[in-house]
């Protein structure tokens, strides 16, 4: 049975942890989507062509919505997302590139569209993205791109710490 | 090769300002699985989409 904590008072709503249990953020009886995914081993991007990210490996997916497949995150319920995103060249000399978010197969939001001068970076580049989006939670699919003026691979680092996809909801619909 | 050079290649008018994500006229896409590099969208106002054949030709 759902129960519904108000804040009436100015104090607002405390919730102290006895370290008995878990406390769990749900939204109508589901778990809250939250993943972290990542690159598994270095992709090749090709010059001047969006390419999805192969965010193949999870660190953690709570309510099972990344697909390691596809690479493409599927919420289960229906709000507003955060996603963050950043990528780190491996070789390659692109003198622009960013990330985009794609939604049900097109651009919804970019990245900073990053103008290295060449030779000012010499083999250290990368670029970061942060984003809302909503997601009705049904349909509404979600997967990273990335686009450069010049050929480079793109790094999979260790354990995911330098090329990430992550989301989570903020607030339901 | 990639597509984008085969696309240099037969055009070599083109620049790389036609391949720009807001003001370009042409937009390649790799959806990683497996099928490569395709066209997505093409529409240049005086060159016509390279034909499948016209791409194959070019190694």
């Amino acid at each position: 049975m759902p129960v519904t904590i108000n804040a009436s008072t100015s104090s607002g709503v405390v919730i102290t942890p006895d370290y008995s249990g878990n406390i769990q953020l749900q939204y109508n009886g589901v778990a809250a989507p939250l993943f972290h995914a990542y690159l598994g081993s270095s992709q090749a991007i090709s010059s001047a062509t969006y390419t999805k990210l192969n965010m193949d490996t999870e660190e953690f997916d709570t309510a099972n919505c990344f697909n390691t497949s596809t690479y493409r995150f599927t919420p289960t319920v229906a709000g507003y997302y955060q996603f963050n995103a950043q990528i780190d060249n491996q070789t390659g000399s692109p003198t622009r590139q960013f990330l985009s978010l794609y939604k049900n197969g097109s651009t919804s939001k970019v990245g900073l569209d990053i103008g290295i001068s060449t030779g000012n970076f010499s083999g250290a580049a990368g670029s970061v993205l942060s984003a809302f989006a909503y997601a009705n939670g049904t349909t509404d699919y979600f997967e990273l791109y990335c686009w450069c003026n010049g050929g480079m691979t793109v790094a999979a680092g260790s354990s995911g710490i330098q090329c990430y996809f992550q989301g989570y909801l903020v607030r339901g619909a | 090769m990639t597509l984008y050079e085969k696309i240099k290649q037969i055009y070599p008018e083109l620049t790389s300002d036609d391949f720009m994500p807001n003001n370009g006229t042409i937009m390649l896409q790799n959806d990683s699985d497996g099928r490569g590099d395709y066209i997505r969208s093409w529409t240049h106002a005086t060159l016509a989409q390279p034909t499948e054949e016209q791409l194959a030709a070019i190694e």
